[in-house]
Parts: C-alpha cells; structure tokens; sequence
C-alpha cells in the first residue's frame, strides 16, 4: 500500500502532464479512451443531465390549485427569494455549516493526530470504532439518538442525575440545533478523522526526526509540519461537510416524528422542497428550490475552493 | 536512526502517551455509547423500554430471541425481505457503480482523447451536486417511463459515482505506468486486454475502497428509495424501519409493540456493514487517502 | 485477482437478468396469495397484508391504517362475492397521504380505495384525485349516516368519501388524581383553569398538554370558540374565505398560551413514545380528545398498568356555562382513487368494507373509532356500553354520542395541509413564548392567504 503513496510525493508537480511520447493519440486510441469512458457516460447523462435539465424545465413553470400549469419563467425563483421558509431553512443550514464544520473539522484533526504518534493495539481499535458510526445508516443514527435525547427513556437523565444537574432536552426548540449537530459529529467524525490519518501516514518521517534534532516538541511537529502537510486532506474534507450540511436532510426529516413542534417540514431547504413536492404535489415550485439549492451549493464550494487554491485542492 | 535515540525518545514520550490515551478512551465512550445502548435496548422488550429501566442497562428480563422471532415473522417476514433488499440494492448498485467508475477511470486516466479534459472537469463539478436535488426530478423522469415504485428507481441511479470515477482516475493516473501498457500493446495485446491483465491487478486496492464505498452509499441510502418506492415489499431496510417508526409513533400496530422490532432491526441492520469493514479494513484505510493526496 | 472485473460484471448481468425476469412492476413474481389483478386492481400489483382465499374474483386494493382493519378486511372478503379487497397499511394520516400525493403525481400507484380524513378529502379532489361515487350512494346507504356526515365527505353534490368514523371531542381526565386533589369537573373553560391552578397549587401534576402537533385539534377548539376559519362554496370553486385571526379564534390561541406560559398545562408533543409515558405515570390530569382517543391510548399501552381503571370521560367544557357547542377531531372516510380501473366496484368496496355490523361492532366496543353509521349510533348496545377503559362509565351514552349529535359540520380548505403545518408552527412559538398568540394567528393568517392567491385562489378575508 506505501508503494504507489511514495511514488506520489515524488512525482511532478500537479497540472503538469509528464511527456510520454507523441501529443495527438492515434484515433483508435482516443475512440477506446471514449470507449472505456461511455458505460459511465451514459449514465451520467441519463441520471445527473437529464434529471438536471428536466428541473430545470420543471422550475420554469407553476402548477396551482386552480389554473393548472403555466408557463412562469423565473417566477418560482423569485419566490423563492421571497419565500421566509426557504431563506430561514437556508440561513439555518449556513449557520450550521459554520458551528458543525470547523467542530468536526477540529475533532477528527484532533483524534487523527492523537493516532498516529502512537501505534499499539490500542490506537488501532480506536480508529476501527471511532469509524464505525460511519456505517451506521443515517436513519438508524438518528433513531438511536432520538432514543437517546428521549428525557424519559434516554440515558441523558439518568447520566445527569448523577451530577444532581437536570438534562437538557436536545429535542426542544432551543436545543436540538445542537441535538443535530451531535449526532451529525458522531456520525462522521470518524470518517473525516480516517482521511487526515491516512495522510498524517503518508508523510515522510524523516521530517519528524529532523524537527526533534531542532528541539521540536510533539506540539510544534504537529502545528509546524503534519497539519500544513495535510493541508490538502483538510480542504477535501472541508469541501466535502460543506456540501452535505448545505444538504442536511435525513437526520431533521427523521428527528420532525419525535420532535414535531422543533422541527418545521422547512426546516431545512432540501426537506422543504421534498415537502413541497412529495407534501403538497408542488413538483414545479419545489424542483425550483431543489434547483436554486443546488446552484447555492455549487457557488459556495466554489468559491471556497478558489480560496483556498494555493492550499492545494483536488481540481487540479 | 540509531537505537539509543530511538529508546531514549520513547520512553521521554510515555507520559504523554498515557495523557493522551485517556483522552482517546474517552472519545471512544462517546462513540460507543450509543452501540452500546442499542444492544442493551434491543433485549427489551416494551416494559422494559419505557418501563423506566435503566437505559444503559439490562432489564431483569432478556429477551433477544423473542425479539429475534418477532424481527423475522412480523408482517409475513417483511423485515428479511428488506435486508435482502438492501443488500441486493447495495451489492448491484455497488458493483455497477465500481464497474463503471474503474471503467470510466482508468479511460481518463490513460489514454489522451479529444474533450478529455473538459468531461473531466464538467465531472468534478457535479461531484458536488447534491444527490437530493436530484431525486425530484428523477422520479418524475422515471413516472413518465413508468419505473417508479420498481427495483430499477433505486439501482439506476445509484450507479451514479462521480467521485469514485475521480479515485480511480487519479490512483490509476499513479499506479499504472504507461509503460507496461505501452509494452503490452508492442506484445499484440488487444486494449481491453491490457487492461484487465495488466492495469487491473495494480488498481486493486483503490478498486476495493471505491467498492466499499459505493456500497455502503448504496446501503445507506434513504432518500432516493423513500421517494421512489410505494410498494414496502421493496423497501430497504432504512426505509422500512423509517415507515414502522412512524407506525409506531401512530400506535396503529395494534397491540405489537414495534418499538422492540425496530431498535433490533437497526441493530441488525448495521451488522453486515460492520462486518464488510472489518474484514476489508486493509484496503480502505489506505485508500481513502488517495483522493487527498497531490 | 484478475478474475475479480470478471466476477463482478457477470454477477452484475445475472442478477440484472434476474431482475428483469422478477417482472418490471414491483411484485415479486410467484406470490400464491396475491390474486392477479383483474378488472378490480388499478394501482400497485398487489402486495396483501391480508390473504384472499377467493382468488378467482377480482380484486380492490386499499390502503388504510384503522388498528382492526385486518378484522374488517377479513370479514368483507368472506361475505362478498363479487369482490374481493388486498389491503395495506402504508401509514397513518400524513404518510399515507404522502405516497398518494406521489402516485398522483406519478399517474400510478395509487390503490383503489384510499383512507383519507374528512379535512384533507378537498384538497386531493381539487386536485382531481378522487372519483365521484355518489351514483352508486343507495338511498339504504344513504339513511346510514347523517347529513352533517355526508357533508363532510361531499364537494357540492358529489360524494368522494364513504364516511367511517368521526372525533367528537371530550376531555378525558384522571379519576384518581381529581379524588386525591378533591378537585371537580370543570364545565367551562374559567373552571378548567381555575382547576388547573388549584392542581399546581397543591403541589399536583400538570392540568393537561396543549402539544405543537395537533393543529387540527386547536383548529376545532377556535371552531367552538366561533371561529369559521374558511368558508368555501364548491359552486365557485375559485374562491375562499379565509379568516384564521378572528377574536375568537385569538381567544382560544391566548386562553392556552397563557395556560402553558403559567405552567398549568404541559407543551409536549403528544403522539410520542414520551408522551404515553407521561400518560400512563399520570403527569396529566386531563387529555382534551376526540372519541377514538381511548383505543389509540389502550393499543399504546394506556390503562393497563398502574393506570388501570383511572380514566373517565366528560363533556368538552364550554366558553358560557349552559352552553352546548360541539366540534369534531379527525374521522376518516374511504375515497375512491380516480386511478381506479373500475370505479363501480371499487365504490363497492369503499361503502361496503368496514359497514358490516361484526366489524363496526369490533371497533366501537374496543374504542377504536367512534362510528358514524347511524344504526350503531342509535342502538342501545353502543349507547349503553359500559367502557372498559373507563372504569365502567356508559361513555358513549354520557358524552361522546351528545357531543356528536350536537356537531353541525365542518368547513375544510383545499389546502388544510399548509394550514395545519402553520398552525402548528405558532403554536410552537406561542408554546414556548417566542411568539404572541395575537402575533402568532396574524402570521397564520398572512402565510395561509398568500399561499392561497398563489395558488390561484381569489380570497375573501
């Protein structure tokens, strides 16, 4: 497995193709490179175009109670705009991009650097469990965890109780923002912490020993060489919370049967437009706000990876 | 770096070792808890559940293989039908998916054709496209052709995985060197040969991590199947403890507590994940490094 | 190792061979107790909970979550001859009516009969979901229920719904907890919170639970309050009065925010595995509640343990001492799906499934639903029935049967949904003091009307 990671740190610097021999491909070559390229082609097209543009279409129109279809051009965006439940759902999801990612980005950095100073039986199980709740499907993990939050059944009472405290209901109104953002932690925290473990392995630890010849402490290896090193793992999983809290759907949707009066069917934009669409057989206006969530998406990855480019990214 | 530093060093390091594994241990509580409360819970039955028994705990009565029997026969045995279909779904979508992503990246990665780079880059755009913002569209798609509330809805588009195209794109970019693909066709080879004797073998590791990954993608998935499936004979296991909670929270089970059903069925519905990666542990740990790596 | 691809892609192919083999439609192909399809059958192949024995008749398929619906499927099928019912639960209320929406929306998929709640019965007609079955109403089908009944199932002068059951509202209480209190049944709403603070006063448990999510029941208490929250007239269908911040309806909203606010009264959602909890602990001493209420409570587990016996029921308390206004929580009737291939039998079966005495007699005796069908209504056995649940108590005779006598009907919207969700949104605010209930009905008001004229509808506040 070391083989093909070392041959990676030696190899030229990304975006530059390394000459191996004539420029133009002989034709049959590029024919079988499309060849090789096509079962996935198709699909592409037929389940991500296709859908795509058909949103897209869908979004251009409105079908109402009384009047039926109608062509409504950038109406339905508009309303969006307008539209308090889908500006407060997208204000809650970007306030919890804010709190959850750097948390969990803290949190899995943290854990992969306590694992690779120290290599025994100990750490290696560690890291297999601190994975596990990643193979939890969403659903269940957040059916376990509403168990869990339940004030009367849930282990939470009986845990502060023994403090003589009283807990706190991570399914009221106030709190289950950070009912949420616990189970989403748990839930992949161990995945991102496997990512930065992985790199933290792949970096050559002659650097390590020559930082220790200077007088650096575990601390300073840590800040001054593993964590830059790792820069680019960090942004890919940056890029890869953002994206799937922008999206937060299951956990709300499954926590709204057990939490009914905290979590509104637009809490979130995504389990707004399944509302509108699955709820209320809104298909035009909610393909509108799945189509304005994901071009929202889009733009925010994107601008962060522009920014963060020098770091390193993987568009290249 | 001799042996005298190597101890020297290490035994300066122990305190911190010791601090630092505390830490770590308590970590793992927090991650284990709630694994630990669904086998405690699991052996409960309704008295026990909300009887006020310790959560953390056993109850005085222990009844898994009722719970067992009740999982397997409720409903004319609709939660086996559910595993079998998450795993059916997880296995074909996986396969299918890996399938044409290795395909899909070993075309990129080797071989120069017109529009390469653009395809490439319009696919590393849509990995960021939410699968969501998808669904709505899809299924009406699929009511026009008549294929919703089928097997097909949920496997099609689950054989979408541009991000594991982009894995095997840049593993096999490394690992493959163009010039045992060159020697191959010097031999005669055939290009299809050259890549499952030759390329093949050597991206087996990332092939195994994209594997696993898409399957557990598969496996876990909730949304897609929800939307797509009316029939709940063709649930998967995450749609089917979702649509027995809320029968339950509706308390229209009759007198079948489908509480103790459910938290069991979870249970058992996260084992065969588990278990695929212990057992393949080797590969992904390596292998989710490679996407990060420049 | 290089066999893997190969492996891989023919396990691939065999099993999408198998696939296509196992049929496009979603049945597993050689289910013995699944009928084919016949001229009955216009939605799903059939996936039965139940089994049909006369498998050469054809088939209705339903959806419907009533706990003894197996019972009443069973009995349907047995005495009936021409036709025969596969019945599903697919969920309850809003779960249900979710995957019809999407077979709607899909154009297949939907059964044949479909259970739907008097209040969302105009939003799916509206929508063209529903097929008339009025031709097919005798006039002995007819004299079975009421016309305050069949008003709730009608849009004008056709029918889209066989009425089943329907929710007078009462309060059920705690004997146990009034005796230990020495407190007495409140008749008026002052006397319920006077009660309430004379509970909290003498170190007792909550009054009662005013949840976030049963907006349909806020709904009926503003009702019996005077509001009319819409007033629609199928004859001019494109328009509607919406008036959802009367004084009255504002009343109501503040009497329970400040119930709540005073800690008189519990804001937990109901519905839960928590709330039943409380429940049967008796951290509630009443529970406002429509007539089904007591089965639901029993299959959750309520009255059987150490709250066994403790329950009563009482009239609804009024706003003027004297005063006898009624209102109604829930009730379903079956609709006949306009995916249906063959409406007439398909009406059959929503008029004649669940009418038989064996079955309506299951579901009244265990309080499940409280019935509609006006033979039970005025038979001595219902009325005189001495319920379990409650300790003896004639039920029926001494409250739920009065109060449905008295309930003159309801007028729905066509878009309930997206006035219960509101609804229950404030609520919560209001619950929690985020919100005023004035604020909070004005909100109600303002996002109900606009969703209303997006929808193309002229509004009449």
């Amino acid at each position: 497995m070391t083989a093909p990671l070392t041959r990676v740190s030696t190899e030229a610097a990304p975006g530059v193709k390394p000459s191996r021999g004539p420029r133009k491909e002989p034709l049959r070559r590029q024919v079988t490179g499309w060849l090789f390229v096509a079962p996935f082609a198709l699909v592409f097209l037929a389940f991500l175009v296709a859908p795509l543009v058909y949103a897209l279409y869908l979004s251009l129109f409105r079908n109402a109670l009384i009047g039926g279809t109608s062509f409504a051009f950038l109406d339905n965006y508009v309303r969006a705009f307008h539209d308090p439940n889908f500006l407060d759902g997208a204000w809650l999801v970007i306030r919890f991009s804010l709190v959850l990612i750097p948390l969990q980005m803290a949190i899995s950095l943290v854990i992969a650097l306590m694992l690779d100073g120290i290599k025994n039986w100990f750490t290696r199980f560690s890291r297999l469990t601190i994975f596990l709740p990643y193979a939890v499907p969403v659903v269940i993990g957040a059916l376990m965890w509403g168990f869990m939050y339940s004030r009367r059944f849930g282990p939470l009472t009986q845990i502060f109780d023994i403090f003589g405290a009283s807990a706190p209901d991570f399914l009221s109104k106030n709190l289950v923002f950070a009912g949420l953002l616990n189970i989403v932690t748990w839930q992949w925290a161990g995945y991102y912490m496997i990512i930065l473990f992985a790199a933290l392995q792949a970096i050559d630890p002659t650097l390590y020993e020559a930082a220790r010849i200077d007088g650096a402490g575990s601390v300073t290896i840590a800040l001054r060489i593993k964590i830059p090193l790792i820069a680019p793992a960090l942004v890919l999983i940056l890029v890869f919370a953002l994206i799937g809290t922008l999206q937060f759907f299951n956990e709300p949707s499954i926590l709204l049967k057990l939490a009914a009066g905290s979590i509104t069917p637009h809490f979130t934009p995504n389990m707004y437009a399944y509302d509108l669409a699955f709820g209320r057989g809104s298909f035009n206006y909610g393909s509108a706000i799945s189509f304005t969530l994901a071009a929202v998406v889009f733009v925010c990855v994107y601008i962060f990876m522009f920014t963060t480019r020098k770091r390193g990214n993987f568009l290249s | 770096m001799s042996a005298a530093t190597t101890y020297a060093t290490r035994k300066a390091r122990r305190p911190q070792h010791i601090s630092i594994q505390i830490v770590l241990a308590l970590a793992l509580v927090y991650f284990l808890v709630p694994f630990w409360w669904v086998i405690v819970a699991s052996s409960k039955d309704a008295a026990g559940l909300f009887g006020g028994t310790s959560a953390l705990w056993f109850s005085d009565r222990i009844v898994w293989a009722d719970n067992f029997r009740k999982l397997f026969t409720y409903d004319g045995g609709m939660f086996g039908r559910w595993l079998l279909n998450s795993a059916l779904y997880a296995v074909v979508g996986g396969v299918g998916a890996t399938t044409l992503a290795v395909l899909a990246g070993y075309g990129f990665a080797k071989y120069r054709f017109k529009g390469r780079r653009f395809s490439f880059s319009v696919l590393l755009g849509t990995v960021m496209v939410p699968a969501t913002a998808l669904v709505i569209p899809t299924f009406i798609l699929f009511s026009q052709f008549g294929i919703t509330n089928t097997r097909w809805a949920v496997i099609l588009p689950t054989l979408l995985n541009p991000f594991g195209v982009y894995l095997m794109h840049v593993y096999t970019r490394d690992a493959v060197p163009d010039e045992l693909l060159d020697a191959a066709r010097v031999d005669g080879a055939g290009e299809m040969r050259t890549f499952l004797q030759i390329a093949l073998p050597l991206m087996r590791p990332a092939v195994v991590t994209v594997l696993l990954l898409t399957v557990v993608q598969s496996w876990n998935n909730y949304f897609l199947p929800k939307a797509m499936l009316i029939d709940n004979r063709l649930y998967p296991v995450t749609v089917g403890i979702n649509q027995w909670q809320n029968i339950a929270s509706g308390n229209n089970a009759g007198t079948t507590s489908l509480w103790s059903l459910i938290i069991l069925g979870s249970l058992v519905s996260v084992i065969p994940l588990i278990i695929a990666f212990l057992s393949l542990q080797r590969y992904w740990q390596g292998g989710l490094s490679i996407g990060s790596l420049k | 190792m290089k066999r893997k691809p190969f492996l891989a892609v023919a396990l691939t192919l065999a099993v999408a061979g198998a696939l296509v083999a196992c049929s496009a439609n979603g049945g597993d192909g050689g289910e013995a107790t699944t009928a084919p399809p016949a001229d009955g059958g216009g939605g799903t192949d059939a996936t039965c909970t139940n089994t049909i024995t006369k498998t050469d008749l054809p088939v209705v398929t339903m959806w419907a979550w009533y706990p003894n619906m197996d019972l009443a499927i069973d009995n349907f099928n047995e005495a009936n001859d021409e036709v025969q019912v596969c019945w599903t639960n697919v969920g309850q209320g809003g779960d249900e009516y979710e995957k019809f929406q999407t077979a709607i929306a899909a154009g297949t998929g939907a059964p044949d009969v479909v259970m739907v709640e008097a209040d969302r019965i105009l939003n799916f007609q509206i929508q063209g979901a529903l097929s008339d079955i009025s031709p097919y109403v005798t006039p002995d089908i007819k004299a079975n229920f009421s016309d305050g009944a069949w008003k709730d199932v009608s849009v004008g002068d056709a029918i889209y719904g066989a009425p089943i059951d329907g929710g007078p509202v009462a309060m059920i209480y705690r004997q146990d907890i009034f005796e230990e209190y020495g407190l007495e049944i409140p008749t008026t709403w002052a006397e319920y919170e006077a009660t309430a603070r004379q509970l909290k006063d003498a170190g007792g448990p909550l009054f009662g639970d005013v949840g976030a999510n049963n907006p349909a029941l806020l709904m009926a208490l503003q009702i019996q309050r005077g509001a009319e929250p819409f007033v629609y007239d199928p004859k001019t269908p494109e328009q509607i009065g919406i008036n959802l911040n009367d004084q009255a309806s504002k009343d109501v909203m503040e009497y329970w925010g400040r119930l709540a606010a005073e800690g008189l009264v519990g804001t937990d959602d109901q519905f839960t595995p928590e709330y039943i909890a409380g429940v049967i602990g008796g951290d509630y001493a009443t529970y406002v509640s429509a007539a089904w209420a007591p089965g639901y409570l029993q299959g959750a587990g309520v009255g059987q343990e150490e709250d066994a016996g403790a329950w009563r029921t009482a009239p609804l308390p009024q706003w003027s001492a004297g005063d006898n206004v009624q209102v109604n929580w829930g009730g379903s009737a079956f609709s006949v799906s306009s995916q249906a291939s063959n409406v007439e039998l398909a009406a059959k079966v929503a008029l004649g499934v669940y009418a038989d005495e064996a079955t309506l007699t299951d579901g009244w005796v265990n309080q499940i639903i409280f019935p509609l069908n006006q033979n039970v209504l005025n038979s001595a056995a219902f009325n005189d029935l001495e319920s379990e649940f409650f300790g003896g108590q004639q039920a029926n005779k001494e409250v739920y049967s009065p109060a449905a006598a008295a309930y003159g009907g309801t007028a729905y919207s066509p878009f309930g949904q997206v006035y219960l969700d509101t609804l229950q949104e404030h609520t919560a605010n209001v619950s929690d003091g985020t919100e005023t209930a004035s604020d909070a009905l004005d909100a109600v008001q303002a996002t109900v009307v606009a969703y209303a004229q997006e929808q193309g509808f002229t509004v009449i506040e």
